[in-house]
C-alpha cells in the first residue's frame, strides 16, 4: 500500500526526520545489493527508515503492522542472493545506525553487540581481549553481524571453527507486530522451548529482525602459518584434503582453486604456471605456538606428497603470508575480470562429492560452451562455481541463466545443497522447492504464517 | 581530444561496470564517514551512473548533486577488489550532465575563469597578501583564504642544531648537470601560499638552476567540473610553455597529479598525443625530484612533525616515502592515523559541503593530534587549506608546506 503522508510523519516522529529518506535518488540507494540482480527497474522502497534503537525498530515495526506495509530489513546490503532487495516497495529498514558492541563478558567468553556491528570491528574488538570471533565470510571487513546473522554467512575458516550460527547463544529480534523477544542467552546448554534463536539464524529478514546478539567467542589463536600446494589434478586436492581431516590435521582454511580460476590469477598477476597443474590448494593452519604450526605443517606435507602434490610451499616470512592470500582474496575479481559478467554460485556439497560436482560441473561447461570458474571450501564442500558470460548479449543471457539451474541440478544430484553461505534470497527462489520438497516448503510457509501472519517481513522472498 | 558527449555517459559506464556492490567503497570513504547515506560512497555513485545510462534515472538535479558529492580522492579506487575507477567515472559523467543538461554550474564556471586567467590569479595573489597584511584574510567564509605560517615562523619557534653552534647549512648534493629544471607555478600555491611557493623555488634553488615560466593552470578545476573545453586549451598552453626544458617540478600535488595524467586524455588526439606524452613524462612531485636530486635538508633541528598525504600525491602518484624520508631528515618524524585518508578539502568541495568538510578535517585534527607533533606537513595547497583550519581549532599544532621545513 501507498505510504501516506500521516504514516510518513508518524514515522518521522519515531526516528527523527533526517533519518527517514523520501527522495527518489536515495530510494533507488536502497534498492540494491550485492547480487545480480538488475539494478533497472528499480526496486525502489517507498521510505528509507534508519532507527537507532530496538525501541524505535519496535515502533516502526507496530506502525508497519497496523497498516500492513512491507519491510525489509537491511545492514549493509553486501548479501548475493537479493536479500535486501524490497520486491514489494514498503520500507526498507537499515540497523547501519545501531553500531555499539554492548558488552564483553571475559568469564564466560561472550560478546554482546547491536546488528550493526562490521564483522572485522567485532573481530578487532574481541582480539584485543586475546579472544576470538572465527566466522570470517568474504564480506567480512564490510558486512554487518546482523546481516551475517539473517544469512548464517560461512567463510574460510569454516572447516574448523564453523559457520555464524555455531557462534550464536542469543538474540534480541522484533517481531512482525513490534514484540521484542529475547531468545537463548548465555547459558551453554539450554532446551527450554523450540531453539529460535537457530530459527532465526539463516531466516533472512522475513521471520524478526535482528537487533541484538549475544555471541559465543573461544581463545584467540597465537600463530597462523600459511601454505600453498599446487596438484596435477583436482581429485588429488580434494582427496588430500580429506586425508588430513581424517587423520586429525584440521586446518583453519582450506581453499580449493581450478585451472580455470588460476588461469585468471595468472593472468591478473602476471605469473607463468607450471602446465602440469590444473588444481592450487591454500591452507591456514593455527595454533599456540611456533612448534604446534611446525607439527601440522610437516604432517600436511607428508599427505600431500602421497596425493602427488607437484610443489609444497610454506610460507615463511608475513610478506610471503599476505601473498597467498591476497591470490585467494583476489580471485572473485581476477576471474570476474576475465568476462563482462560473472554468475557466481554457492553451492554445498557433501566434502566427498566435491571432486564429482566439480567434474560434472567441467562437463557442465563444455556442453554449454560457458566457461565455469570453480573455487572454494574443499574442506566443507562449499563450492563457488562462476559462470563466465556477456548478459548484454540476449541469447547468452537465456543460456547462462539454464546454465544456473544446472549447476542446481548437479549440487543436489550429489546428495548437497542450493546454498552454504549466501542464503536463498531472490535469486535462488525457483529451485528450492527442488532442494526441499513440497513438504518442506510448505513447513517454511507454516513458520512464517506463525511469526508474520501479514506477511510484512521480506516478503517475496526463499520461496 | 575531447570525447563525445553520448560516449562520456557510455565511457563512465564502462569504468564502473566491473563494479559488483559489494560495499568495500562504504569502509573507506571519508564522505560515507561523515554522511552514511548509500550516494555518499562509491557504489552509491556507480549504481547511481548505471541507472543513468540504462534508462532507470533521469539525469536530475539530484544526480547532479550526488555525483558532484565526491572527493575525487580515489581511497575506493585503491581498496576495490576490482579497481574500479571510480573518480575518473565521476569526471566524465559530471561533464556528461553538463553537457546535457545546461552546462557547469555557475560557480564553477566563476572560479575556473578567474583559475584559467594568469592575469587574475596574480591579481588574486596580491589581493589575498593585501588582506594578510590588514588581517582580512579571516573573513573570507569557510576558511578559504587562510592565514600563512611562514619558515621563517618555523625556525624561530624550534632550535635545531644551528642553535647549538652549527650556523652552517648542511652541504647539498649537486644534481646530475644538464638537465634543465622548470618550476610549475600552481594557482593554489600562488595565491593561498606564496611564501612556501617562495621557499620551493629556494629549495630547488640549492640544487639546480630552475627556471619558471607564465605557465597556466593545470585544469584540474575545470576537468573535476565539468569545463573541458577549457581543460584542453590550458593543457595545450602548458605543453608548449615546457617543451624546451627536461624536468617540470610541482609543489603542489594536484598539479602534478593532473599534468603527469595530461597524456592519458589526449591518447586519441593524433596532433597531441605524442606531445602530451613527452611533457607528462618530465613532470615531478617536489619530493620526488629532491629525493631523486639527493637533497638534503637545509637544517635539522627538534620539531616533531607529523605528514599529510595529500590523494593526488599517495594515490595519484604512488608517492608515500620522499616527503617522509626528507621530513625525517629534518626533524623528529611521527606518522599518525589514517594519513592518507582526505582532508575534505578537494578543491572547492570545502566551499561547496563546509558542514561535511569540517567533520572530515575535524577527524584528521584529532590524529593529527594524537601523534603529539608540534608540525602537520603536507604537499598541497588544497590541503593546507584544511590543515591551517585544523591548526587553528587545535591550537596544538602548525601547518606548514614541506618546502618550508626541508
Amino acid at each position: 500500500m501507498a505510504i501516506g503522508e500521516a504514516i510518513l510523519r508518524q514515522l518521522q516522529a519515531v526516528v527523527g526526520k533526517e533519518h527517514v529518506l523520501t527522495s527518489e535518488l536515495d530510494r533507488f540507494g536502497y534498492s540494491y545489493d550485492s547480487s545480480p540482480t538488475p539494478l533497472v527497474p528499480p526496486h525502489n522502497p517507498e521510505l528509507v527508515v534508519r532507527p537507532r534503537t530496538t525501541a524505535e525498530v519496535s515502533a516502526v515495526m507496530k506502525i508497519a503492522f497496523e497498516h500492513g506495509i512491507a519491510v525489509t530489513p537491511r545492514g549493509a546490503a553486501s548479501g548475493r542472493t537479493g536479500g535486501t532487495i524490497p520486491l514489494s516497495g514498503g520500507i526498507v529498514l537499515t540497523l547501519d545506525r545501531m553500531t555499539d558492541i554492548l558488552e564483553l563478558d571475559e568469564k564466560n567468553m561472550m560478546v554482546t553487540c547491536e546488528a550493526g556491528v562490521r564483522t572485522m570491528d567485532l573481530y578487532d574488538h574481541c582480539a584485543k581481549f586475546g579472544l576470538f570471533y572465527p566466522p570470517d565470510p568474504a564480506s567480512w571487513k564490510y558486512s554487518l553481524i546482523g546481516g551475517n546473522i539473517a544469512e548464517n554467512a560461512g567463510g574460510m575458516r569454516a572447516v574448523k571453527y564453523g559457520v555464524t550460527s555455531n557462534y550464536v547463544m542469543g538474540l534480541e529480534v522484533v517481531l512482525a507486530d513490534g514484540t521484542i523477544l529475547n531468545t537463548g542467552g548465555k547459558s551453554i546448554k539450554n532446551v527450554t522451548g523450540y531453539n529460535l534463536t537457530q530459527l532465526i539464524v539463516g531466516s533472512e529478514g522475513t521471520l524478526a529482525i535482528v537487533t541484538k546478539a549475544i555471541l559465543r567467542l573461544i581463545p584467540l589463536p597465537v600463530k597462523r602459518g600459511v601454505m600453498q600446494v599446487f596438484f596435477p589434478s583436482l581429485d588429488d586436492g580434494c582427496n588430500a584434503v580429506h586425508a588430513m581431516l581424517q587423520q586429525n590435521i584440521i586446518p583453519s582454511a582450506a581453499e580449493l582453486i581450478d585451472d580455470v580460476s588460476l588461469a585468471a590469477v595468472a593472468k591478473q598477476r602476471n605469473l607463468q604456471l607450471d602446465p602440469a597443474v590444473s588444481a592450487c590448494l591454500i591452507l591456514e593452519i593455527d595454533g599456540p605456538d611456533e612448534a604446534a604450526l611446525e607439527k601440522q605443517s610437516s604432517a600436511i606435507g607428508n599427505v600431500v606428497e602421497t596425493h602427488h602434490a607437484i610443489s609444497f610451499r610454506v610460507a615463511q616470512t608475513k610478506a610471503e603470508t599476505e601473498e597467498l592470500w591476497a591470490i585467494r582474496r583476489g580471485l572473485s575479481s581476477a576471474v570476474a575480470a576475465t568476462a563482462p559478467n560473472r554468475l557466481g554460485e554457492d553451492i554445498s556439497v557433501p566434502r566427498d562429492a566435491f571432486p564429482e560436482a566439480v567434474r560434472r560441473l567441467k562437463e557442465l561447461s563444455r556442453r554449454s560452451g560457458l566457461q565455469i570458474a570453480v573455487f572454494g571450501h574443499a574442506g566443507d564442500g562449499n563450492l563457488h562455481p562462476s559462470v563466465l558470460c556477456d548478459l548484454s548479449d540476449p541469447g547468452q543471457e537465456k543460456l547462462a541463466h539454464e546454465v544456473v539451474g544446472e549447476i542446481f541440478a548437479i549440487a543436489l544430484a550429489v546428495g548437497g545443497t542450493l546454498s552454504g553461505e549466501h542464503g536463498i534470497g531472490i535469486t535462488k527462489k525457483p529451485y528450492i522447492i527442488d532442494a526441499l520438497g513440497e513438504a518442506g516448503v510448505n513447513t517454511l510457509k507454516a513458520i512464517k504464517q506463525a511469526l508474520d501472519p501479514k506477511g510484512i517481513l521480506n516478503p517475496g522472498k526463499i520461496w | 581530444m575531447p570525447v563525445k558527449s553520448a560516449e562520456k555517459l557510455t565511457a563512465a559506464q564502462k569504468l564502473v561496470s566491473q563494479c559488483d556492490r559489494c560495499g568495500t567503497c562504504l569502509t573507506v570513504c571519508p564522505l560515507f564517514g561523515s554522511k552514511d547515506i548509500e550516494s555518499s560512497a562509491a557504489r552509491g555513485k556507480n549504481s547511481i551512473l548505471r541507472a543513468l545510462a540504462s534508462g532507470g534515472l533521469e539525469p536530475t538535479k539530484d544526480v547532479k548533486v550526488a555525483l558532484d558529492f565526491c572527493l575525487l580522492c580515489q581511497r575506493c579506487v585503491v581498496n576495490c577488489p576490482a579497481k574500479v575507477q571510480t573518480d575518473e567515472a565521476m569526471i566524465l559523467a559530471r561533464q556528461y550532465l553538463a553537457d546535457n543538461a545546461g552546462g557547469a554550474s555557475l560557480k564553477y564556471r566563476l572560479v575556473g575563469g578567474f583559475m584559467g586567467s594568469p592575469l587574475l590569479v596574480k591579481l588574486g595573489a596580491f589581493g589575498l597578501s593585501v588582506m594578510r597584511k590588514l588581517g582580512l584574510n579571516n573573513l573570507a567564509p569557510f576558511g578559504a583564504a587562510p592565514d600563512e605560517y611562514t619558515r621563517t615562523h618555523f625556525m624561530t619557534a624550534f632550535a635545531g642544531p644551528a642553535a647549538l653552534g652549527q650556523s652552517k647549512p648542511v652541504e647539498t648534493v649537486s644534481v646530475s648537470q644538464g638537465s634543465k629544471v622548470a618550476y610549475f607555478k600552481g594557482c593554489g600555491m600562488q595565491i593561498l601560499f606564496p611564501e612556501a611557493a617562495k621557499q620551493s623555488l629556494e629549495v630547488l634553488g640549492r640544487i639546480t638552476k630552475p627556471v619558471t615560466r607564465d605557465n597556466v593552470c593545470c585544469g584540474l578545476p575545470h576537468l573535476a567540473h565539468a569545463m573541458e573545453g577549457d581543460f584542453f586549451k590550458l593543457a595545450k598552453e602548458n605543453i608548449r610553455q615546457f617543451e624546451d626544458v627536461d624536468i617540470v617540478v610541482s609543489d603542489c600535488a594536484s598539479c602534478s597529479g593532473t599534468l603527469k595524467h595530461l597524456a592519458h586524455y589526449f591518447e586519441q588526439d593524433e596532433a597531441w598525443r605524442e606531445r602530451a606524452q613527452a611533457f607528462s613524462a618530465k613532470v615531478m612531485d617536489l619530493t620526488e625530484y629532491l629525493a631523486k636530486a639527493g637533497y638534503v635538508p637545509r637544517t635539522q633541528n627538534n620539531a616533531r612533525i607529523t605528514y599529510h598525504d595529500p590523494c593526488h600525491l599517495v594515490r595519484g602518484q604512488g608517492i608515500t616515502k620522499e616527503p617522509r624520508a626528507l621530513l625525517a631528515a629534518t626533524g623528529e618524524f611521527c606518522e599518525m592515523k589514517d594519513a592518507d585518508v582526505c582532508c575534505g578539502g578537494a578543491g572547492s568541495f570545502f566551499l561547496d559541503y563546509p558542514e561535511i568538510s569540517d567533520r572530515v578535517i575535524d577527524k584528521k585534527r584529532q590524529n593529527i593530534e594524537a601523534t603529539g607533533a608540534d608540525i602537520v606537513v603536507t604537499g598541497c595547497p588544497g590541503c593546507l587549506i584544511q590543515l591551517n583550519k585544523a591548526a587553528k581549532a587545535s591550537g596544538k599544532f602548525k601547518a606548514l608546506h614541506i618546502s618550508q621545513v626541508v
